[in-house]
């Protein structure tokens, strides 16, 4: 397995001495955000998202299953999250890195563990058949901040997936197709989104004022590599903080990361707007289609009559 | 729901008959285990936790991939949930991905906590046993690590005190004055919101910031400095548990 | 079936007073009144010397001091912080922590017990309890066959005969390179391969119990009970060897005449006839060396010493019947123990004789 290269001493200079003159080398703010765009798959529930270089695909697929024993009024809920070696070489099959352990957690406490997703509402014969709705997480291409656009790309994906409407007549449940019922969209009920925060030492020159460490925001895979530390905040846009994780690295202060919550709610709000937005867009896309479709039905209905 | 929040509003006093701002019972001792080069078994309330820790000695080479390159020592953490310690005989299989993250936790706090660059090429093993828990578990097992790795004499920036804070009242019920919480046992986890964190010593510094349940966001201010001032208490009686072990060996060397 | 839940108690609860609870320790035999009046004023003395510190304690804040091992000086301040838990030390101008217990970090000049874990082409790898493991280079040993003689292809090849895994060794640090690891030599005749004995491995010189730097590593016992001579090796790095003494053949040192011993005998593996006497005595000071680690003494050879006389003439009173110091559960805490290990308080062993 060919190991990750490290930075090189030049580069962790050049990092560090533009950081201590307030500059990210891609001349980035440093609580700005790199570029985001999100796509909308033909299917249902597929959104590619893009945030710079970075880009993550999640397709959400729904099946009927049976529950579990315990729980017989919940439908199931899974995230996989796969690094291939597509993404980065140092990334081996059915060997999960720390980094994937910590994506796929990160991705299952801000999504799963905060009820996003009504599982109750997945139920069609309590304690026999549930919906199980699984997104497939594809990295398809990474350069840092992992974390956050895999969460903006499953909750995109979540609220463009349409399941297939039912109708249950005591034991039996009928699935319909997309051509007999228009599909039901999934009943979410919030939208968390993570924002990950990058720590680095203060420059060692002391000037000063704040004396803190400097706090990049969606950080790229060298500012990555040599960060200090880093905490993981996942909110909705009602300022409900859904999960937070500083594993470890550099200790902050309190307040910084106090801040940080704020900061982070702020973003939030602009990337569920954003998110908002494009599925508006698709939706209007989409409904061009469904007119037509309609116009088209309605066509052939005339014919026969 | 287990939790009958009703009474604390009554008495103000939580199942176990606690305030707000109490802590569990928290007794420690250090060098139980002759094997190890470090050792600690830490008691917070009914969590009960034995940490051994070995090295820093030369690391195996794992595979191709040799870990030994760097400049530090690597620091590895190793966590064992005995069957018996929770309420359900659950089996947790190696690759539980909770005990992974908190694997991952310890490591990285220590890692950047401790002197690692005095040991390049070497590796310092943390053990972790928790032999019974009743919640507020990574603050018990960074705490348990602090004191080994200072009864290994393995130097380190300060202390690493970790403890747990809620926050009365469950997220549904949106009211403003729900009290702060400190150190939360397992009954109380399941049903509040609430976070782990651990400081660096007595000061601010947050070195580990966990938090898993929804909570409001104007809560979470209250919860963090309560949660920052029961480190410092927790450090208290850390400290004077090394002390006390210490003025005992100082003692006998003395004779 | 009923679950009762047990309320929390704490596994263990700290001595309020040390001083007492010790003393209730010393029970039979010992004088409890001229003891107790010697404890307090003793250890007040020590306790004020000794300047105890914890991990992250200010030390100073005055800049004339140089830190040194065990501390750090916090970013843009003067203040020297400690890093580990142990004791004040000064040493003209530098301040350094020494901890109460730590790993062994090699010196040069240290007599050391090691055990080879790995065979290189030119040199051994060694375990000596340090972070990282020792190496002793090829050039660095004795060869067979001459002291001076240049090392050859065919020593090379055959590297395994002097030394292979798993065997002792008795060595002496011969410098320390960048990373903190320790190059060994054997190039004199107290050094080489260890046989005969029992190894046993206690805390190295970290601080509290365990082995010291001291003026002799090295000495020999004449036993008690016809065991004849016994050699102990204190190895810096906390790992001992007890070993039936070899006598020199011949005796003097004339060159020509070590170098036939050296050929000869020093890269055997072949343990000598060791009558049970020997053997008996042998152990017997593994067991004092056990309690003295277990007691958090330190371990030199006046300590060993008179703890091998207290130990016989404990074994003497008890006509043989009690074999505490003769290996397997050698170490239970009873009476006799505890009362063995006071005694190496040269005070009270006074205080029980008059």
């Amino acid at each position: 397995m060919p190991r990750e290269v490290e930075p090189s001493q030049n580069e962790k200079q050049f990092f560090t001495k533009a950081l201590s003159e307030n500059i990210r080398i891609d001349g980035r703010g440093f609580d700005e955000f790199r570029e985001l765009s999100l796509e909308f798959g033909d299917e249902h529930g597929v959104a590619d998202v893009r945030l710079g270089k970075t880009r993550v695909l999640t397709h959400i697929t729904a099946e009927v299953t049976s529950p579990f024993p315990d729980r017989p009024f919940d439908g199931l809920f899974t995230i996989t999250t796969e690094l291939s070696p597509m993404t980065s070489p140092s990334f081996e099959v059915n060997r999960p890195t720390e980094t994937e352990l910590l994506l796929s957690r990160m991705l299952e406490k801000t999504i799963r563990r905060s009820s996003a997703l009504d599982t109750e509402s997945l139920c069609l014969i309590a304690g026999q058949k549930v919906w199980s709705i699984r997104a497939d997480v594809h990295v398809l291409s990474s350069d840092g901040n992992l974390t956050d656009a895999a969460c903006i790309s499953i909750i995109a994906a979540l609220q463009h997936f349409r399941k297939p409407d039912t109708s249950t007549s005591g034991e039996g449940v009928t699935v319909y197709t997309l051509a007999e019922r228009e599909p039901v969209p999934l009943s979410l009920l919030h939208h968390p989104l993570c924002v990950t925060f990058s720590f680095y030492p203060p420059p060692a020159e002391g000037n000063g004022e704040g004396e803190g460490e400097i706090t990049l925001l969606d950080t790229t895979h060298l500012e990555e590599s040599l960060r200090a530390g880093s905490v993981t905040i996942s909110m909705n846009r009602h300022g409900e903080v859904c999960q937070i994780a500083k594993l470890g690295g550099v200790a902050v202060d309190a307040v910084t990361l106090l801040h940080c919550t704020s900061v982070a709610l702020v973003k939030v709000k602009e990337i569920s707007a954003f998110v908002a937005k494009r599925l508006e867009q698709e939706s209007r896309r989409k409904d061009v289609d469904g007119k037509m479709k309609t116009l088209l039905s309605s066509e052939n209905a005339r014919i026969p009559g | 729901m287990p939790l009958d929040t009703s009474t604390y509003s009554l008495a103000l006093l939580r199942l176990d008959g606690r305030r707000w701002n109490e802590l569990r019972r928290l007794t420690a001792q250090i060098s139980t285990q002759a094997a190890a080069d470090g050792s600690s078994y830490l008691e917070m309330g009914n969590t009960k936790v034995i940490c051994t820790v070995t090295g820093p000695a030369e690391g195996k080479r794992t595979g191709g991939a040799g870990t030994g390159g760097g400049n530090e020592a690597e620091v590895r953490v190793e966590i064992g949930i005995a069957g018996f310690s929770g309420v359900d005989r659950k089996r947790r299989g190696r690759n539980d991905k909770r005990i992974s993250e908190m694997q991952t936790t310890i490591s990285n706090t220590f890692a950047s906590s401790l002197f690692t660059h005095l040991y390049p090429h070497s590796t310092i093993n943390i053990n972790i046993h928790i032999l019974s828990q009743d919640g507020s578990l990574l603050a018990a097992c960074l705490n348990a690590s602090t004191l080994a790795l200072i009864d290994a004499g393995i130097p380190m920036r300060n202390y690493i005190c970790a403890c747990t804070a809620g926050s009365t009242s469950s997220h549904s019920a949106n009211d403003e004055a729900a009290d702060p919480l400190l150190d939360l046992n397992n009954l109380e986890e399941q049903e509040l919101p609430f976070l782990t964190v651990a400081t660096v010593g007595e000061s601010d510094e947050v070195a580990v910031l966990v938090l898993e349940t929804r909570v409001q966001m104007g809560r979470l201010e209250g919860m963090l400095a309560v949660g920052v001032d029961g480190c410092k208490q927790v450090r208290e009686i850390l400290d004077g548990v090394v002390r006390r072990r210490g003025k005992r060996i100082l003692e006998s060397a003395a004779v | 079936m009923a679950i009762t839940i047990l309320p929390p108690a704490p596994a263990y609860l700290e001595p309020q007073d040390d001083i007492s609870s010790d003393d209730s320790d010393v029970d039979g035999g010992v004088d409890l009144e001229g003891n107790s009046g010697m404890r307090p004023s003793k250890r007040a003395r020590h306790s004020s010397d000794q300047e105890l510190v914890t991990p992250g304690e200010i030390v100073t804040d005055d800049p004339q001091w140089m830190r040194g091992h065990g501390t750090y000086v916090a970013p843009s301040t003067t203040e020297i912080v400690a890093t580990v838990a142990g004791t004040v030390q000064r040493t003209n101008k530098l301040l350094s922590v020494r901890p109460l217990r730590a790993r062994y970090t090699p010196e040069i000049g240290d007599l050391v017990v090691g055990r080879i874990v790995e065979v290189q082409s030119k040199r051994w790898r060694v375990d000596v309890g340090a972070p990282v493991l020792a190496s002793l280079p090829l050039s660095a040993i004795n060869l067979p066959g001459g002291i001076l003689r240049k090392r050859t292809e065919t020593d090379e090849l055959q590297i395994r005969t002097f030394f292979s895994e798993g065997d002792l060794l008795v060595a002496e640090v011969q410098s320390l390179y960048a990373d903190g690891s320790a190059s060994l030599h054997t190039r004199s005749l107290k050094y080489g391969k260890l046989r005969n004995g029992v190894f046993m491995s206690v805390s190295g010189t970290g601080g509290g119990g365990g082995v010291v730097r001291s003026r002799r590593q090295v000495w020999t016992i004449d036993t008690v009970h016809g065991g004849g001579k016994v050699d102990v090796i204190l190895g810096v790095n906390g790992y001992i060897w007890i070993s039936k003494h070899i006598e020199v053949v011949g005796g003097d040192t004339a060159i020509t005449r070590i170098e036939e011993s050296v050929s000869s005998t020093v890269y055997s593996s072949q343990n000598d006839e060791i009558a049970p006497e020997t053997r008996r005595e042998v152990s017997r000071i593994r067991g004092v060396i056990e309690i003295l680690v277990q007691e958090g003494l330190r371990v030199d050879e006046d300590m060993v010493m008179k703890g091998y006389e207290a130990a016989v003439e404990v074994d003497s009173e008890n006509q043989g019947e009690s074999n505490a110091y003769l290996g397997g559960e050698a170490v239970v805490p009873g009476a006799v123990d505890m009362e063995i290990a006071k005694q190496e308080g040269e005070e009270l062993k006074n205080v029980k004789r008059a």
